[in-house]
């Protein structure tokens, strides 16, 4: 639960590798402060150490670089925020692979930084880069905190009515609610309609406390937990939800779709006021009460079916959306080969856009390596790709990606092969509209839009293998 | 290094969400692909300012636009005063009753205070309240009205402000003279009381309670009323607030002067004087577009509610959202509710009957569409 401790440390230290023992004891000391065991603060130390040596070689040094460790709730964060010009950070690419047999002495040192850097990215539960402004960017890594797995419960229970909501402005969920909550919908529902969370119910309890995640529950007369809504922002214009979830043994229940509507309804009031204009997800459940929200589409997974079973049939799965306000309208921009796909999506939503063409850019004038940001879903076998920095080698670091996640393992498949690979187009962005045409050649087919969902609209496309 | 622009904003600003207006309209226009545009969204009087309100407008000489404006309204509040039978110094006239909101809300208000109003109600209160660091407490709506019982449920020592909406925005519901008067007597002066007239105009029953006269009685009443409703000068932003001498007085001190612009005092003004005619005419035009609208919803098995004001709520079967892109890819504007907390309705505006006819047509359309495969 939420400590009393200041939620933040933030350092400055010159970029010079004598002050790296002060840096990775701060990180150590934070991450024991905000709430890691051992061994987690260890990986955020061990980050920091690799992240600071890295940027006192490449990073501006007429500026201090500002380290900030933050209590993330269920994470601990450290970011670290700097000026630099040709920044390569290309080892935090997940497929990097690092020859240190090459070149001589000058290229040794670079290789040893670059594998630092692709250890402490591994390390870490996530890594990112984000640019904050011209030449300032902020190097951001996560580390979990470690909560137990426990076993999904399975109820017949029949919910007896009337079904009460608690008011989002009344006493808040306890943790034992959210915690029961949690393993009745990871009883009722499929791996793919549910947060990792709920499969370790203590850390949903607390991403609930410490804001990562809002939940609404329902009881029923008996006071028992009736359902469970939860949402989180994406971006700062959108929420993504999770259920309705409805505990009720029979779904056909009038009791159960009023369960489904009153929290569906909490939810959107809830949200209506807030800063993001609109709200969506990818994993709905059947739930979610009919009129309520637009289908944006749908993608054909081939992870992890209803039953677990490895090699079931592909699950289609809708992504679900609606405006909190009126569309304004906006810009997007597209490589012309994406344009009809783009209109018969934005025609079909009758969504107001002007879509902007920019061409593949010559590139000689782009910097020599690109930054692919990935996320993982084992439990769902999914993998998310997002590219962060524009680069001569882009299509050669997607399809080094794909590969990499073709071996990857979804949890509960040694061997396996990360079924689902997706990958996120930012289309506010001229520079990642222009990448289609290497992300067609390697495999992926525009699927869905997601409006509002980046710092514009999201474009996601699905990697098709050759042989499927 | 500077620190990021957000580390100097307080919290709960950063935590507030601005305001976003809609685009001009020629913007939509040439947006949505459309040739017109039919503005229903806003509750306008499409009618148009009175006549004596027009001539001032047309009349505007243009080297009166160098000049500043009076900057109390003082010729706007002697006409109100004689209107009212008032003394002129209990009223503050402010850009649009938003700007009067938040004088009030500055006036009364400290660190830790609060404010009481109801959830699905207009969000000028909760949002003034929220921006400048006080808490709003939102009272569900009971059938579609204020929940008087409710409010007072919800006051504390802390509680400074009641705003109730009367008629309420967007169902147009009310409280009568009685119900509003056992409400005054239990508050006992503790809070400000806010009766937001900004609809009164549109109400033709006796027991509609007058704000005017209760805060003779009860002088912790104030009232809101405004020229952008009844008196279709909405684009000169004119509204004001009345109440006793000493609390006008105190919310004077947090009033900005020289908000009101030169041309919107004198039409203001003149509207006032010149309303006679422009009141029935205007009520007709409303309960015209009723007779043509409330049948319409009906006949398409469409839950509704309209009660005092020019405008309608209507529950449609698909997000309100998608139903206005696709009205106004048929050149139609309306206003969705999931802002106002009620998500799959839209409000429209009541307007001259050809209008409407076209919003009918459009709306049909919609709806059929969206009963054919689940969404338009």
């Amino acid at each position: 639960m939420p400590a009393s401790h200041p939620q933040s440390l933030m350092v400055e230290l010159p970029p010079d590798v004598a002050f790296l023992p002060a840096a990775a004891a701060a990180a150590e000391n934070a991450a024991q402060v905000f709430g890691l065991d051992r061994s987690g603060a260890l990986k955020l130390a061990l980050a920091v150490e690799e992240f600071f040596s890295y940027l006192c070689r490449y990073a501006g040094r007429e500026e201090p670089l500002r380290l900030t460790l933050s209590h993330g709730g269920t994470f601990v964060r450290m970011a670290f925020r700097f000026r630099a010009g040709e920044v390569s950070l290309r080892a935090l690419n997940f497929a990097a692979s690092v020859d240190v047999e090459g070149g001589g002495d000058s290229a040794h040192e670079e290789h040893d930084a670059e594998l630092g850097l692709l250890v402490a990215s591994r390390t870490t539960d996530r890594c990112s880069l984000e640019s904050s402004g011209a030449g300032v960017y902020v190097l951001l890594a996560e580390v979990d905190r470690q909560y137990p797995e426990a076993e999904p419960l399975r109820s017949e229970q029949v919910l007896s009515g009337p079904v009460r909501v608690a008011n989002p402005d009344g006493a808040p969920a306890s943790e034992g609610q959210l915690r029961h909550a949690a393993l009745l919908a990871a009883g009722r529902y499929p791996a793919r309609s549910c947060p990792a969370s709920f499969h370790r119910p203590a850390r949903f309890a607390d991403m609930v406390a410490y804001g990562q995640y809002h939940a609404l529950l329902a009881s029923d007369a008996a006071g028992r937990p009736a359902g469970l809504i939860c949402w989180r922002g994406s971006g700062p214009r959108s929420v993504v939800f999770s259920g309705p979830y409805v505990f009720d043994a029979n779904p056909d229940h009038t009791l159960a779709k009023e369960t489904a509507r009153l929290l569906t309804e909490r939810f959107l009031a809830a949200v209506a006021r807030t800063e993001p204009v609109c709200a969506f997800s990818e994993r709905p459940t059947a739930d979610v009460p009919e009129g309520w929200f637009e289908s944006l589409g749908t993608l054909t997974l081939r992870g992890l079916t209803a039953e677990g079973d490895e090699g079931g049939e592909p699950e289609t799965q809708a992504a679900l959306f609606r405006h909190l306000r009126e569309d304004v309208g906006g810009a997007v921009w597209a490589h012309p080969d994406m344009v009809p796909f783009l209109e018969r999506q934005y025609d079909r939503l009758a969504f107001s856009r002007d879509i902007l063409t920019t061409e593949e850019r010559p590139i000689q004038r782009a910097p020599e390596h690109s930054l692919l940001a990935t996320s993982f879903d084992r439990r769902r076998g999914l993998a998310i790709l997002r590219p962060l920095l524009d680069g001569q080698d882009f299509a050669a670091n997607l399809a080094a990606h794909v590969a990499a996640l073709e071996e990857q393992a979804p949890e509960g498949q040694p061997g396996g092969a990360m079924p689902d690979i997706l990958l996120h187009l930012d289309l506010s962005e001229p520079w990642q509209a222009a990448l289609y045409p290497a992300i067609s050649a390697c495999g992926f087919q525009p699927r869905l839009i997601l409006p509002h969902a980046g710092s514009s609209d999201l474009l996601v496309c699905q990697h098709v293998p050759a042989n499927r | 290094m500077s620190l990021p622009i957000a580390e100097l904003v307080p919290p709960h600003i950063r935590a507030f969400e601005a305001y976003v207006p809609s685009k001009p309209d020629p913007e939509l226009m040439r947006a949505y692909k459309v040739d017109h545009l039919h503005r229903l969204n806003n509750n306008e009087n499409a009618l148009g300012p009175p006549p004596a309100a027009a001539r001032i407008l047309a009349g505007f000489e243009t080297p009166r636009a160098s000049i500043y404006p009076s900057g109390d309204c003082y010729t706007l509040r002697q006409a109100l005063g004689e209107r009212f039978g008032k003394d002129p110094e209990r009223f503050l006239v402010g850009n649009g009753s938003c700007e009067v909101i938040a004088s009030v809300i500055k006036a009364f208000c400290d660190k830790g205070d609060n404010i009481v109003t109801a959830d699905k109600t207009f969000a000028v209160y909760e949002w003034v309240a929220e921006f400048s660091g006080f808490q709003a407490r939102l009272i569900p709506l009971k059938d579609y009205g204020y929940d008087d019982m409710g409010m007072l449920r919800a006051m504390d020592g802390r509680t400074k402000i009641l705003f109730v909406c009367n008629p309420n925005n967007p169902t147009g519901t009310w409280w009568d003279r009685d119900r509003m008067e056992r409400f005054l007597r239990v508050v006992d002066g503790r809070a400000i009381v806010v009766l937001d007239e900004a609809y009164r105009e549109y109400v033709d029953d006796e027991r509609f309670p007058d704000g005017m006269e209760l805060m003779e009685r009860h002088p912790n009443v104030v009232v809101f009323r405004t020229f952008s409703k009844m008196y279709a000068l909405a684009g000169l932003r004119v509204g004001y607030v009345c109440g006793q001498k000493e609390v006008v007085d105190y919310i004077r001190r947090t009033h900005i002067v020289y908000s009101v612009n030169i041309l919107g005092q004198p039409a203001a003004a003149a509207a006032l004087m010149d309303d006679a005619e422009h009141i029935p005419a205007t009520r007709a035009m409303v309960a015209r577009a009723k007779e043509l609208l409330l049948p319409a919803f009906d006949e398409l098995g469409l839950e509704h509610v309209s009660g005092a004001g020019n405008f309608v709520m209507v529950r449609t079967p698909v997000s309100d959202s998608l139903i206005y892109r696709q009205l106004m890819r048929r050149g139609v504007m309306v206003r969705t509710m999931t802002g106002f907390r009620f998500p799959n309705w839209i409000r429209v505006s009541l307007v001259q009957e050809p209008v409407m006819r076209d919003f009918l047509t459009a709306f049909r359309d919609v709806i059929a569409l969206s009963r054919s495969d689940g969404q338009p």
